[in-house]
């Protein structure tokens, strides 16, 4: 294994993770509403775009082959190379329909929001999450049970150099990525900002202000879940395909780790916390270390999870507001407030 | 048809004590130190390590790798306690806080175990005492795993019963878990009160785990697997209630076994799903009545029972005008 495949997997990942983890911190960091059923709407985003896609390409063959075996993956992706814009079309498609699912779902998941509070709806969201993980391990029609869907060709299928390939396929994560925290960083540093931060601190305060606190905590659901059903679509086109073991509350206490490393409420932090983490991720693979020469009698991925375990805790009891402390809503409002101050 | 329900109903009545005995443990931690511990796995499949480790290494009978399962959880909650949640909690950390930091502690326990079990090999072990025959019932086999996990439940009720009514500390477990502040003020020594809960509620999930590997081989994610359902039974015991934890841990166990063969027979839903229904009973339980089965009244239903039945009244109508 040469260096090149492994720099592309850390920036491939870092991209995906920075989407969850924002979309984390704005639910959690700014709305204060603990999301831990990250990793629901990432499962619901990788099976809306992975089937979207495998089933369009499969009707447009229209061959006689069962759906989920190798035989049709193989066509599945020799189709995807042989017409470039035909799935250049079909992911920006399957982007747009698992970012409209995930942001109905996320509309859905605001309803606990509103009759829990704290460490039970996180407990309701974790189990939300395993029970579509066990549901998609399960029920096979819908993306093969536990033998998984694979073939789903990515928008770079046309080009013949793996290297390249995926090369191509991490800018455009990290420039997606990019507009996720573009994004982010408009929305907080605005009025709504200050709106959601008025629901975390104190909601009986906010209604009494006058503000629709049920409609910010869907609205800023529906934005969170979208994000991650759209980190999750990448996922599916990144893995070319859907495997229901890849869903696991990890991913969840992943994404949450990196928020709580880099600062809640901080989409700065959040940006240092999923770098860090997405290093020290990779640079713990059985191949990296295979790559130095070293061997151990255990599965090296034991070892991370352990790390990750000792990271979140030390974060809590000595970190807890992470590497960079929350800021201040930036605002036209904060400018004319230090005027006044230093008047 | 007779043999298959007996049958059925003794493999529920074992998961759903196995289920209550965890839950118990949740139950307690949740009612004195406030918070939903989900390390509470770990303990269990310490639990379940060290009595095959007795067991098989070590050549111990039963009651001896019980002894060693419930000390040696009991030493890792405590060790849970005093190093991260104790420390925490002084600084004034809030429940979600303490939960991420308990997810925290289950994975660093769960993996440095994987570490170990892998190097020596025990990444899916069996324990070598294995359930044996000892009546049958209309059928069905009655083993002495059947017999054990029943009476130690029934001892756990009592003993735990007794403790909390009789003795000064149950007592004092009572008034903390009531008001902790006020316990606090009159004197009563809320740290030994918790350190004698996270005792209870390891070793009581070291136990669990110790049937468990007698039941079935374990790996270093026996008890992560089965969390939830402890979690089903605390929660639908109302989180407060061990009356309650207990009786949820059997409908559980009822749910499960009953519920999918049922599914399986009438709908050909598949077997795989009986993991979905703890969840969904979770879920369930906090969006409707987060109360659960605590939220019934049998004191109500006592005085409906008692009251004395007089000829209804016609109803007065008050609302028709005002002023």
């Amino acid at each position: 294994m040469t260096i090149l495949p492994l720099i592309i997997s850390i920036f491939t990942f870092f991209g995906l993770y920075l989407i969850l983890s924002i979309s984390f911190n704005l639910e959690f960091g700014y709305a204060g509403q603990p999301n831990f059923g990250k990793v629901l709407l990432y499962a619901i985003g990788a099976t809306c775009a992975g089937r979207l896609v495998a089933t369009i390409i499969m009707l447009y063959l229209g061959a006689d082959v069962p759906f989920f075996s190798a035989l049709a993956a193989d066509m599945r992706l020799r189709w995807g190379a042989e017409n470039p814009l035909a799935t250049v079309g079909l992911f920006v498609l399957a982007l747009v329909l698992a970012m409209v699912v995930g942001g109905l779902v996320g509309y859905v998941l605001s309803y606990p929001t509103l009759r829990l509070k704290g460490d039970f709806l996180a407990i309701v969201m974790i189990c939300a999450g395993e029970v579509f993980r066990i549901f998609l391990k399960t029920y096979e029609p819908l993306v093969g049970g536990p033998f998984g869907l694979s073939g789903v060709p990515g928008p770079f299928s046309f080009v013949g150099d793996p290297n390249l390939k995926e090369a191509l396929y991490m800018s455009l994560v990290l420039l997606i990525a990019f507009g996720c925290y573009l994004f982010a960083q408009k929305l907080v540093n605005s009025p709504y900002g200050r709106l959601l931060k008025s629901v975390r601190d104190d909601e009986l305060a906010a209604n009494v202000l006058g503000k629709k606190v049920v409609r910010v905590k869907a609205e800023i659901l529906v934005i969170g879940s979208a994000m991650a059903a759209l980190a999750g679509a990448l996922y599916a086109f990144y893995v070319r395909g859907v495997f229901a073991e890849d869903f696991v509350p990890m991913v969840t206490f992943t994404a949450v780790t990196m928020t709580m490393l880099g600062g809640l409420a901080n989409n700065r932090g959040v940006l240092v916390g999923c770098l860090l983490l997405t290093l020290f991720d990779r640079f713990t693979r059985a191949s990296f270390f295979n790559m130095l020469g070293i061997t151990v009698a255990f599965d090296i991925s034991y070892i991370r999870y352990a790390v990750m375990g000792l990271l979140i805790i030390l974060i809590v009891m000595f970190k807890p507001k992470g590497l960079m402390p929350e800021e201040p809503v930036r605002t036209p409002a904060i400018e004319i407030a230090k005027e006044e101050l230093s008047k | 048809m007779l043999e298959e329900f007996m049958s059925l109903l003794l493999l529920s009545l074992l998961l759903g004590s196995l289920y209550s005995m965890m839950g118990l443990g949740i139950t307690m931690t949740f009612k004195i130190v406030r918070f939903a511990n989900f390390a509470h796995a770990e303990l269990v499949t310490i639990g379940a390590y060290v009595s095959v480790m007795m067991i098989n290494m070590l050549g111990g009978g039963v009651v001896g790798a019980a002894v060693c399962s419930f000390l040696a959880s009991a030493l890792l909650a405590l060790a849970m306690d005093e190093l991260v949640y104790k420390p925490m909690a002084k600084r004034g950390a809030s429940a979600l806080y303490l939960l991420t930091a308990s997810i925290g502690v289950g994975l660093f326990v769960r993996y440095v175990l994987s570490i170990f079990a892998d190097i020596y090999g025990m990444l899916c072990v069996q324990s070598k005492r294995m359930p044996t025959r000892i009546a049958e019932l209309a059928g069905a086999d009655v083993t002495d795993l059947h017999v054990w996990v029943i009476a130690t439940l029934i001892g756990i009720v009592t003993l735990l019963h007794l403790m909390l009514t009789r003795t000064k500390l149950g007592k004092a477990m009572r008034a903390t878990a009531c008001n902790f502040e006020l316990a606090q003020a009159s004197g009563i020594d809320t740290d030994l009160v918790r350190r004698v809960t996270w005792i209870i509620a390891g070793g009581l999930a070291g136990l669990a785990g110790m049937f468990w590997s007698i039941y079935a081989p374990i790996n270093p994610e026996v008890g992560w697997r089965y969390l939830l359902w402890a979690f089903a039974a605390s929660i639908l015991g109302g989180m407060t209630s061990f009356y309650g934890t207990i009786a949820a841990g059997i409908i559980g166990g009822l749910a499960e076994v009953f519920g999918i063969t049922l599914a399986n027979r009438l709908f050909g839903v598949s077997l795989s799903y009986r993991w979905m229904i703890s969840f969904i009973i979770v879920i369930v339980v906090l969006l409707v009545n987060p109360r659960g089965l605590a939220a019934i009244r049998l004191e109500a239903l006592r005085e409906w029972l008692k009251a004395p039945r007089l000829p209804r009244l016609p109803k007065l109508k008050l609302s028709a005008r005002r002023g």
